[in-house]
C-alpha cells in the first residue's frame, strides 16, 4: 500500500499546482489507497465445497479533485478524479475533468473549514494489518471455518452443516487539503468476521461475529464457534401462530432496524429529499422515552471510527435521538450548509466517502459511523426478559426493509434464526427460523420500547458502513405474521 | 493541453492478444497453476444530475479496472487445487505499467490459491470425517471461445454533450415542480456510455465485447392526505442515447417519464392508503410489478450458488434445492400456466453474448408450465451439480468476484388479452408498477409492495389506493395462476444486491400480466 506521507505529500504538491491555476477559486484535493481483503467462506458437509471459497481484494488508490472555478461572474463547482496515478500528469487530469464538469450549483456555498477542535482519535490503526499478506488472509478464513467445523465435531453433528460468511480486512489511507486551510491524513484498519452457520436438516441458523481494529483482538474462531453454537442451541424450533407479540430484541434485530430504517430517516442528505418521517420534527418527541441513540466517529477501539472525516474535519459525537426526542441528523457540509438557518445548524461530522474504502472517485456525502443506541434506565438483560409471560425473543432480522418508503414507518422482515420463544419471563424454546414475518411500523415500535439493556456490541447487517452499538430492546408489542405453513 | 483522457476503449486492441499470450504464459509457468484468467474492463460514460431544478453535477470520464482468477494447488492430496483472486481499479495513467500491474495481481491471486489449497489439505487432518466435502476446486469444460462481439447502438453517447444530459435532468425536474406546488422533492440523472470487456484465460480463451448502456432515474415526493408520497423508477437499456429519446420499454421519453411519474405520484398523495388485513383475494398484477415479482420468486432462487449455499450468509439460499438428492427439480413448483426463463438474448439490462467466464449465454428454462427444470450457473457450481455451464456469471465490475446472476429473467408471455383477464374478475384487486420487495431467506414467502393497488369490481377498477401490496408463500402463488396474458415486457431493475462485498448488478426482469390469489398487505397499525 501506497505510504501515508506519500499521498500526503502528493495532496500537498498537488493544492500548490492548483493554486498557480487562475480560473480556481477554491479547491480542496483528496487522495487516498485503500485495499478490501476478503476470505469468503462456503463450507457444506453434504456438497462438495472449497472451505474458504474466495480469497480475493479489491484495491484502489487516485486523487479526487473538488473545485470552485470562476467563469466570468459564475462560481461553478466541478469534481474529477484520476485512479492509479498519483502523479502531476495524473492530477492535471482529475483537474481537467473537474473544469470540464463544473456546474452552477446555487446549493453549494463553500467548501469546509479548517476546525477549530483537534481531532480526538490519532494513530489508531495497526501496522501489523497494514502489512498483513496474502497467507494470513487465507488462514484468517480458515480459523474462522474451523471455529465452526470443529464445534459441530466436538457436539457429533456430522450432517447437512453449513458454514458461510467473511473475513473482510479494510485498510484505509487518505490524505486531504484544501484551499480553506484543511491540512491533515488518517489511516485506519478494520477486521470484522461475520459467520453464519446452519444445520440444514433441523432447520437452525446461528450467527456470530468478530470486529475489531487490531488482529491482536480479533476473533474469528470464536465468531465461527459463536456460529455454530448459536445453530446448535436453536434445534427443535416451534411454530408461533399469527399475532401481537411483547418481545426482545436481540442485538443483531437491533441494528437491523437501526441500519435499514432509523439511520437513512435520520439523515440529513434524507431529510433534504423530503423522504424522511423526521422532515420538520426536530425537537418533538419521537421515540419512547426510554431511547436515546447518537453517532460518534471517534470512539477508541471501535471498527467504524476514523480521525477526521473524508472532508478532513475531526469526527465525534452527534446525538440524534435524546429520550425520545429528535435533536440532530447526520450531516456533511454540503448538506449541512444548504439547509442552515439562523436557528438552527447540523455539525457536519459525517461526511464521507464510503465504498469499500474511504473512495476518492466520489464525493462526499451522508455515511453513519458508530451508531450508539442507549436508553434511559438500562436494565441487566434479563430484566427485559423478567416482566414478559409469553412473547418472542427476536435474534436476527432478515431483508427488513420499509416497505412504503421511509415517510409512512411500515415496514417488514422475517426472522430467520438465534431466535427464542419467552415464556414465564425466561426464554423457554426456540422459535423455527423463517417461518414468522414481522409486520409493523417503525416509527410505532421505537414508541413501544419498554426497556433497553445495559450491554452493548458492535453489531454490523450486510451491506451496511456503520457499526450499531446495540443493546437488547424490550418493546410492548410486535406484529408477527405465520408463513412458509409448507415448512414442516 | 491535455486530451479529455488518456483512456478510451480503443486500448483494448492493443492490449488482447498481448494480455491473452501473458496469461498463458503466467499460467505455464507457476507451479502447480491449474487455471487463470483476466477479465479487463474500460469504460466511457457521460452523465448529469439535477434536484429540484438546479444542476447538481455532470461528468465524462473513463475508467478501467481488472479482476484475476487463479486456480493452483502445491500437491499433496491428490489434486487438491484452490481458488484465489485479486482486483484493482486502474485510470489512463496505469497504461504504461499495465503488464506490470496484471503480473502482481496474478501473483497475489495464486499465492491465495497456493496457501489456500494448502490449508484445504490439512483440514483432513483437523475436521476429520467433516473434510470430506472439501473438494479440489474443479470447473466444469466449456468450448474455449474467441470472438470479437459489438452491440449496436444508434446514438453514440460519446457523441452526446455531458451538458446536454444535465440539461434534461434540470427540465425533468423543473417539470415535475411546475406541475403542482404538492411537488416536495425531485432528482433526476441520466447516463449513457461504452463499456468494453475483455475475458482472457489460460486455456485460450479471448473475448471482446463491446455495449452501450444508457440509463434514466427519476425521483419524486408529493405531499398529499397523509405522509409524503415517494417514488422512483428507471428508464434504461443496452442501447445507446436513443433509449432516453422514447426507445424503451415505456415507450416514452426521459422528460415525458418523469412527468408521467409525477403525475402518478401527486394522485396517489391523495388516496387512501390500502388498510392493513384485507384478507386473500383475487389479484391481477401488471408487468411491471411481475417484473420484480419474478425477480424475487423466481430468479433469485435459481441461482445455482444459492443453491449450493454459498450466499447463506448474505442473500440466502432456496427453497428448489436442499441438496444434491433432495430438491425440486422435476417438480411442479407453479401452475401450468406458468413458464419462466432467464435469456441473455433479450433485448434489456441483462443482454450479453458472453458471460464472466467467457462461456456463450444462452436461454435457460426455469419453469416449463410449472415444472422445475434448472438454475442459472457458473462453472464451478455446474461441475457440481453435473450439469453444462450456462453462462450466468457476471460481475458489477471486474475487480470483484463474479457472482451467478439474473440476465433478462422473465415470466413467459401468455395467451390471453389482459384486458379480459381483468374483466373476469367479480372482485379483487389490481397491482400497477413495483415498488419495494421483502423477501424470506429462501425465497419461499414474500411481500411486495406495488406503486398503484386498485379494487377490481365487477370487472372494472374502482378505488386506487395508495401504500399496498400483496404476501404469500411463494409456492401457493405460483400455483395459483389462473391466468397469464400477452402482453409480455422487460423492465430494467438497476439495483440487484448480493455478493460480499455486495455488488449492485442491473438486469432485466418481466412478464406480462397474470392473475392469481394472494393476501393483501396494506399499511401496517
Amino acid at each position: 500500500m501506497i505510504a501515508l506521507d506519500e499521498l500526503q505529500g502528493f495532496a500537498r504538491d498537488g493544492l500548490a499546482r492548483l493554486r498557480r491555476r487562475s480560473d480556481v477559486e477554491a479547491a480542496e484535493l483528496f487522495v487516498a489507497a485503500n485495499e478490501q481483503l476478503i476470505a469468503r467462506l462456503n463450507y457444506t458437509s453434504d456438497i462438495p465445497c472449497n472451505g474458504v471459497h474466495e480469497p480475493k481484494s479489491s484495491t484502489s488508490f487516485g486523487v479526487g479533485v473538488l473545485a470552485v472555478f470562476r467563469a466570468g461572474t459564475e462560481r461553478r463547482l466541478g469534481f474529477g478524479s484520476e485512479v492509479g496515478s498519483l502523479t502531476p500528469d495524473g492530477l492535471d487530469r482529475a483537474v481537467t475533468k473537474a473544469a470540464r464538469n463544473a456546474v452552477l450549483d446555487p446549493d453549494f456555498h463553500s467548501l469546509p473549514q479548517p476546525p477549530s477542535e483537534a481531532p480526538r482519535l490519532v494513530d489508531y490503526h495497526d501496522p501489523q494489518v497494514m502489512a498483513l499478506d496474502d497467507e494470513t488472509l487465507v488462514d484468517l478464513g480458515w480459523q474462522a471455518l474451523s471455529g465452526a467445523v470443529l464445534t459441530y465435531k466436538d457436539a457429533g453433528f456430522t450432517q447437512t452443516l453449513i458454514v458461510n460468511g467473511d473475513v473482510t480486512v479494510l485498510r484505509e489511507r487518505m490524505a486531504i487539503v484544501s484551499t480553506t486551510g484543511i491540512d491533515v491524513a488518517d489511516e485506519s484498519t478494520i477486521l470484522m468476521a461475520t459467520i453464519t452457520s446452519m444445520i440444514e436438516r433441523e432447520q437452525v441458523k446461528g450467527t456470530g461475529w468478530s470486529l475489531a481494529t487490531h488482529l491482536a483482538k480479533f476473533t474469528p474462531r470464536d465468531a465461527g464457534a459463536q456460529a455454530a453454537q448459536s445453530a446448535i442451541n436453536t434445534i427443535g424450533g416451534v411454530r408461533l401462530p399469527s399475532g401481537g407479540y411483547a418481545a426482545v430484541l436481540g442485538r443483531q434485530a437491533v441494528t437491523e432496524l437501526v441500519s435499514n430504517l432509523l439511520v437513512p430517516s435520520l439523515s440529513l442528505d434524507v431529510v433534504d429529499a423530503k423522504a424522511s418521517p423526521f422532515c420538520g420534527r426536530l425537537g418533538e418527541r419521537v421515540a419512547s422515552p426510554c431511547l436515546s441513540l447518537y453517532d460518534d466517529g471517534a470512539l477508541p477501539g471501535e471498527i467504524a471510527s476514523k480521525k477526521v472525516t473524508c472532508e478532513g474535519l475531526p469526527t465525534g459525537r452527534t446525538d440524534l435521538i435524546e429520550e425520545g426526542r429528535l435533536v440532530g441528523f447526520l450531516a456533511d457540509h454540503y448538506t449541512s450548509q444548504k439547509l442552515r438557518s439562523p436557528v438552527r445548524e447540523f455539525a457536519p461530522r459525517n461526511g464521507f466517502r464510503f465504498n469499500n474504502g474511504r473512495d476518492f472517485r466520489r464525493r462526499a456525502t451522508v455515511f453513519p459511523t458508530n451508531v450508539v443506541v442507549c436508553g434511559h434506565n438500562e436494565a441487566p438483560p434479563e430484566a427485559l426478559l423478567a416482566g414478559i409471560e409469553r412473547g418472542v425473543y427476536v435474534g436476527r432480522l432478515w431483508y427488513t426493509y420499509p416497505i412504503h418508503g421511509l415517510g409512512p414507518g411500515d415496514f417488514t422482515g422475517t426472522i430467520v434464526g438465534d431466535s427464542y420463544l419467552i415464556e414465564g419471563g425466561k426464554l423457554s424454546r426456540p422459535v423455527k427460523p423463517n417461518t414468522l414475518r414481522v409486520n409493523d411500523n417503525f416509527l410505532r415500535l421505537f414508541n413501544d420500547i419498554v426497556g433497553i439493556s445495559r450491554e452493548r456490541h458492535a453489531t454490523l447487517v450486510w451491506g451496511s458502513e456503520e457499526s450499531v452499538l446495540a443493546p437488547e430492546i424490550a418493546v410492548g408489542s410486535l406484529a408477527l405474521e405465520s408463513i412458509a405453513q409448507f415448512l414442516a | 493541453m491535455l486530451e479529455r483522457s488518456a483512456l478510451r476503449l480503443e486500448v483494448i486492441d492493443e492490449l488482447k492478444e498481448r494480455l491473452s499470450q501473458f496469461v498463458r504464459d503466467f499460467a505455464a509457468r507457476r507451479p502447480g497453476c491449474a487455471y487463470a484468467d483476466v477479465r479487463l474492463e474500460v469504460r466511457e460514460t457521460r452523465y448529469g444530475a439535477a434536484e429540484d431544478g438546479k444542476a447538481k453535477e455532470c461528468g465524462d470520464d473513463a475508467e478501467m479496472s481488472f479482476g484475476v482468477r487463479v486456480l493452483a494447488g502445491a500437491g499433496g492430496r491428490e489434486g487438491m487445487v484452490a481458488p484465489g483472486y485479486f482486483g484493482q481499479a486502474l485510470g489512463g495513467g496505469s497504461l504504461d505499467a499495465l503488464q506490470e500491474v496484471l503480473a502482481e495481481g496474478l501473483r497475489h491471486a495464486y499465492e491465495r490459491a497456493i496457501a489456500n489449497a494448502r490449508r484445504k489439505q490439512e483440514a483432513e487432518r483437523l475436521f476429520g470425517s467433516l473434510s470430506n466435502s472439501l473438494h479440489s476446486t474443479t470447473l466444469a469444460r466449456v468450448e474455449v471461445c474467441r470472438d470479437s462481439v459489438v452491440f449496436p447502438w444508434r446514438e453514440d453517447p460519446r457523441g452526446i454533450p455531458s451538458e446536454q444530459m444535465l440539461r434534461e435532468a434540470v427540465e425533468a425536474t423543473k417539470c415535475a415542480a411546475g406541475l403542482s406546488p404538492r411537488v416536495l422533492s425531485s432528482h433526476a440523472a441520466v447516463a449513457s456510455g461504452l463499456i468494453r470487456e475483455l475475458f482472457v484465460s489460460s486455456e485460450g480463451a479471448c473475448i471482446d465485447q463491446t455495449y452501450p448502456l444508457t440509463r434514466g432515474f427519476f425521483y419524486v415526493v408529493a405531499a398529499g392526505s397523509g405522509a409524503p408520497e415517494a417514488h422512483y423508477d428507471t428508464l434504461g437499456d443496452l442501447k445507446g442515447y436513443e433509449v432516453l429519446r422514447g426507445e424503451n420499454v415505456a415507450g416514452t421519453d426521459f422528460l415525458h417519464f418523469a412527468q408521467s411519474l409525477t403525475e402518478e405520484t401527486l394522485e396517489l398523495a391523495q388516496a387512501p392508503p390500502l388498510p392493513a388485513d384485507l384478507g386473500e383475494a383475487v389479484v391481477v398484477t401488471d408487468p411491471h410489478y411481475n417484473a420484480l415479482l419474478v425477480h424475487e420468486i423466481v430468479g433469485h432462487p435459481v441461482e445455482a450458488d444459492r443453491a449450493l449455499k454459498m450466499e447463506t450468509g448474505y442473500a440466502g439460499r432456496t427453497w428448489l434445492y436442499g441438496g444434491l438428492r433432495q430438491n425440486m427439480l422435476g417438480q411442479r413448483v407453479a401452475s401450468e400456466l406458468v413458464s419462466a426463463y432467464s435469456d441473455p438474448a433479450l433485448q434489456g439490462f441483462g443482454h450479453y453474448a458472453y458471460d464472466a467466464e467467457g462461456v456463450k449465454a444462452r436461454r435457460v428454462v426455469h419453469i416449463d408450465r410449472g415444472i422445475f427444470t434448472g438454475f442459472m450457473n457458473s462453472r464451478e457450481s455446474a461441475a457440481i451439480m453435473g450439469t453444462e455451464p450456462n453462462g450466468s456469471m457476471r460481475a458489477t465490475d471486474p475487480v470483484y468476484v463474479p457472482l451467478v446472476r439474473m440476465t433478462n429473467t422473465v415470466f413467459a408471455g401468455g395467451e390471453r388479452d389482459p384486458h379480459s383477464i381483468l374483466r373476469e374478475v367479480e372482485e379483487g384487486y389490481y397491482l400497477a408498477g413495483h415498488r419495494i420487495p421483502s423477501i424470506s431467506e429462501s425465497r419461499e414467502n414474500f411481500r411486495i409492495t406495488a406503486r398503484k393497488v386498485y379494487k377490481i369490481e365487477r370487472g372494472e377498477l374502482t378505488t386506487l389506493y395508495r401504500n399496498g401490496g400483496i404476501s404469500a408463500d411463494s409456492k401457493d402463488y405460483l400455483m395459483s395462476i389462473d391466468a397469464v396474458g400477452n402482453d409480455f415486457k422487460v423492465y430494467p431493475i438497476p439495483n440487484c444486491g448480493k455478493g460480499q462485498p455486495m455488488q449492485t448488478m442491473r438486469v432485466g426482469n418481466g412478464g406480462p400480466t397474470m392473475r392469481g390469489r394472494a393476501r393483501l398487505a396494506g399499511g401496517a397499525h
